[in-house]
Formats: C-alpha cells, structure tokens, sequence
C-alpha cells in the first residue's frame, strides 16, 4: 500500500485541524458564548478519538501500513496513541476550562493550542519517516511553548515560557543533527519498507558505525529532552512551576505520551537492529531518572514543583520498560497511560488548591486541605498514592509490569535502583498527604480563598480517580489488549 | 563527490552554536545560536543529500521543511522575548531567576 494517497491515514489529524480552523473562524465571525468553543473542540476531538478506535479495530496487531509514500504509519501504535492522546486532551480542556474561559476572546486560542498540540502528539507517534516525526515534534512543542505562557502578565508564566522555548528548541536542533547523520550512515529518512532505515539496518552489517552511533545518540539526547529524563529534564520543574495551575497537567501528560510514543516507534521498530547500542544508554537514562527525580523532589517545598521532580521519576520507570525492547512496549504503553491521568489528575487538584492563573502552589496552601475541601483532598491522596505505587492502584500495576519487563530483558540492576527510589518517593509523596490531613493552616497565612472546582474539573477528578482504581484493581484485561499496540 | 569540507563546515558551526546558547546573556542571541545550529544540520542534509544522489531528494526536501519550520520556531520564540521586555524591560536570560531548585 506504499505510495496511495489516502486521505484516511491521516484522518485523524484532518479531524483536529478542521476544528481549529473552524474554531478560529467562528470566534472571529460570530463572537460566541464560551459553550461554542466547547462543541467545536469536543466535536473535533470526538472524531479523532472515533477515528483512531476505527484505525485500531482494523489494524490492531497487523503489520505496519505506510502512506502518502512512505511518511505515515497506519497500525495498533498510532491507532492506541490517538486513543489516548484525544481523549487526554478533552481531559485537559475539562481542567484547564475556568483557564480558558477567564482569558476572555483569547480562550479560543488556548482551546485551539490543546487541539493542535493533540494533533502533534498524535502525528509524532504515527509518523513513519524522520520529516514527519519533526513536524509533528515542532507542531506539538511549539504549542506547548505557547500555552505555558498563556497568561502573559504574570512574569513567571513568561519565565517558565521562554525556558522552555529555549530548551526545547536546543533539544529540537540536537535532535535534528542526530537524524542528519542516522540519514547520511543509512540513506534514508523513511522507517519502513525496502530500503527504509529498519530495512537498510537489518540487512547490512555496518564496518565503521560511528555516525550512525554519533546519529543515535543525538536523537536519544532531543527525545530525552521532550520526556524531561535526567540529565535532560532541568527545564520541566520550572515551565511546570511556572506555567498556569489549569494547563500545567496538560503540558505535563501530554509530553510524556508524545515522546514516548515517538522515542519506542524509533528505538525499537526503526533501530531496533541495534538494540545492543542504545539499551545500555537507554538503561542508564532511566537509573539517573529515577535517582535524580527521586532525590531533588525530596527537597521542594511547591506541590508543582515536587510533582515535576516525580515526573522525571516517572521517566525513568517508563524508559525501564524500553530497556526490554519490543517486549516491553506494551508494558510502556499501560504505565504511560495510567500515569498520564493521574498526573492530570493531581495537576487539576493544584490548580484548583492554588488558582488557575497560579504557577507556585507552596505546601503551604495545601496545610488542611483535608477538612477545607474533603474530596479534593481524597482525590489527591489517590493520585499521590498511585504515583508512589501502591497496590490496589494503577501505579503499582505498571511499574511491577514494567519492573517484570525489565528484568526480562537482564537489568536486574536497574530494577534494583528503581525499586529503591520507588521506596524513597513515598517520603515525598506522603510529605503532601500529611500535610492535607494533618497539618493545620499558620496563623495569618494569606490561604487563597476556599479552593474553586468547576463541574470540569471534578469530570476529570472522577475519571483520574476511575481510571486508577479499575486499572489497579484489574489491570489484566488493559495489559492485555496493550500487547497489540506494537511498532512493527 | 567529496563532502568532507561541508561536514566539517556544519560541524564547526553547529559548535559554534551551542557554543552560543550556553554562554550568551541576551535572549535574542541565544535565539540567533539555535539558528546557527539549525543551519549546520541544513548544511548536513544538503551535503548527504548530494553524496547519496537518492531521487527522491529527500536532504532536499528536509532542509526546506527545517528552513520553513524554524521560520515558525522563530516567529514564537521572538514573540515569547518581546513579552518578557515588555514585562521586565529585560531580554537577559540570566535575570530569570524567579524559579530555581
């Protein structure tokens, strides 16, 4: 099927473009109510979510389709990213609405920023070639970049913006370098089919790697800076401290999912050939990880702050499970999404603790909150508990799958080290549950006023909740179903 | 066809800026180094493009596509500058120091 221009490999990103389009231009024409914006958006996201369930029925584990000559991949990978990249996105315009709707005329942009940073995403996983796979990245980044900055009069949104650009666009050059010299060692761009770069790879014994490996590594080092691993992940405590209270769980969910998802397509389907040079780099990534996410959160006193100090843990337990390779993408696939929610989750309840507009949510606010506000203080709890893995949520499920995977593949070690740092980010994750329950606020402290949750925010609460404990409860049927979901 | 002066050329200036993001103060010049860097991976990509002599093009074709893109990153990474001389009266990456550790 390589080479037919079928408009419906690429469906889904049609979906949310149209929806911006149309988006934008009824915000220009018609000036309507803040509801609008909200049936164009959810019809757009709608039907990616429809197109992507459509794509998985027809192509879970099938082998890989490419499009439009070769760019476009069409399998169970892009198909369950979509799944889970739309619907995530909804989640996010849930949380981040009182956002959207404060910002007056402008929400319209930041509803049509989540929707093109959705279509990034979801391009960077179904992307079969390396040019696509950088416009997807940019396409996703730079509304990234955007919308961490979208209150524009605070000056640690701007701060937390520019960071960020700056960074990102760095890792973006780095990236770019790295696929310039895997395209001079392999001749080509494309992933798959005759003479793509997996072809070439599995059919040719290489004398003298070094560009390729110069390649590897590069590419290794941009995507590492999109998942925030150690020792990349300096910018992720400041944009997601910095960033506005509504959109920080969005940003944060959403670049995980889109860098993993991009860096298991290229690891293991496209260089998997050379598994014996990038797992020993991907193994130590994921040690640093964890050990640096572990230790530095240990330390901060700003709930968001402590949230991104664990979000570079959470890199390094996911990227344990691509130590095992194609083995252990589905288990990558299960920690991701069940991380994914939580921590939009436990994002929506800071913004709701310290303000949508807020970046810094100190502990502070958060002494009491478990008499002030019962419900948001139990969701919190839940999510905090399932991020340090206990059993019974859906953070103890995937990282004993994605500990299994690993130690499958012959890291005892790595696991060792993340089993400890496991131990060690209970003290900082019931740092916050003590402080909810059994802390009293100062005297005279300036609390923000009774935390504010809108009817999206608590949608989103119920299903990070749902989603935690049907997944920690039963996660067989999702592991399951996960194993389809593979580059091929 | 010899592509070592291009590469070499590419590598240099790809140096040059990273060079440039990490010890430049002036958000604008860091800005210019990102796209010292993106111009070396086009010199790259034309270069190997050539050597390879593949039909498709496709070093070609993915400068244009880094060219166009980076002409966007550009767009909001100056707009991004603008907004915070606006709000600090400084573009000086080593002021901004509200959030650390």
């Amino acid at each position: 099927m390589n080479g037919s221009l079928t408009f419906l490999s690429v469906a889904p990103e049609i979906a949310l473009a149209a929806a911006v389009v149309l988006l934008l231009l009824v915000e220009v024409t018609f000036k309507p109510r803040a509801w609008a914006w909200a049936v164009v958006a959810g019809a757009g996201l709608a039907a990616g979510t429809a197109l992507s369930a459509w794509q998985w029925v027809a192509h879970r584990g099938a082998d890989t389709g490419t499009f439009w000559n070769g760019m476009i991949a069409v399998d169970g990978f892009a198909a369950l990213a979509g799944l889970l990249v739309f619907p995530l996105a909804g989640l996010g315009l849930m949380s981040a609405w009182r956002l959207a709707a404060s910002q007056g005329r402008r929400g319209a942009e930041f509803i049509a920023l989540v929707l093109l940073a959705a279509a990034g995403a979801h391009l960077m996983a179904a992307a079969a070639d390396f040019i696509m796979l950088f416009i997807g990245l940019e396409v996703f980044s730079l509304s990234l970049y955007v919308l961490a900055g979208f209150t524009r009069e605070r000056v640690d949104a701007d701060e937390a913006s520019l960071k960020y650009f700056l960074l990102g666009a760095f890792a973006s050059a780095v990236f770019l370098y790295g696929v310039a010299l895997v395209f001079a060692a392999t001749g080509s761009t494309t992933f798959y089919g005759d003479g793509g770069i997996a072809d070439y790879l599995a059919g040719t014994v290489i004398f003298r790697p070094g560009v390729l490996l110069a390649g590897l590594a590069l590419l290794l080092v941009g995507l590492a800076f999109k998942v925030s691993a150690a020792p990349f992940h300096v910018w992720a405590p400041d944009v997601y401290q910095g960033a506005p209270g509504g959109v920080t769980g969005f940003l944060a969910a959403a670049a995980k999912v889109a860098g993993f998802a991009a860096l298991a397509r290229v690891l293991t389907a496209v260089l998997g050939a050379r598994a014996d040079d990038w797992v020993p780099a991907v193994a130590v990534l994921a040690a640093a990880s964890v050990v640096v996410g572990t230790l530095l959160a240990i330390v901060q006193d700003d709930v968001k702050r402590l949230l991104a100090y664990s979000s570079v843990a959470h890199a390094g337990f996911i990227l344990t499970a691509l130590v095992a390779g194609r083995g252990g993408v589905g288990d990558m696939w299960f920690y991701l999404a069940t991380y994914a929610v939580q921590v939009l989750g436990a994002f929506t309840v800071a913004a709701a603790v310290s303000g949508d507009r807020a970046g810094r949510s100190p502990l502070a606010h958060w002494a009491g909150l478990g008499r002030r506000a019962p419900w948001l203080a139990a969701a919190m709890t839940l999510m905090l508990l399932a991020m340090a893995g206990i059993p019974l949520t859906a953070g103890f499920a995937g990282k004993v799958a994605v500990f299994r995977a690993a130690i499958d593949a012959g890291y005892l070690w790595l696991v060792i080290v993340a089993v400890l740092a496991t131990v060690a980010g209970l003290f900082f994750y019931l740092r916050v549950i003590v402080a909810m329950y059994l802390a009293s606020p100062e005297e005279g402290a300036s609390l923000p006023a009774s935390p504010a949750v809108g009817w999206g925010a608590r949608f989103v609460l119920a299903v990070a909740a749902a989603a935690t404990l049907v997944f920690g409860i039963a996660p067989w049927p999702l592991l399951e179903v996960l194993r389809d979901a593979l580059p091929l | 066809m010899t592509v070592n002066q291009f590469l070499i050329l590419g590598a240099l200036l790809f140096s040059l800026g990273v060079y440039g993001v990490l010890v430049r103060r002036n958000a604008v010049a860091v800005l210019l180094s990102i796209e010292l860097m993106l111009a070396a991976v086009n010199i790259n990509l034309v270069a190997f493009g050539s050597l390879l002599g593949d039909t498709l093009h496709t070093g070609h074709i993915f400068a244009l596509f880094v060219i166009t893109v980076a002409a966007a990153e550009v767009g909001i990474g100056l707009a991004i500058v603008i907004l915070i001389f606006r709000n600090r009266s400084s573009a000086n990456v080593d002021e901004l120091d509200l959030m650390k550790w």
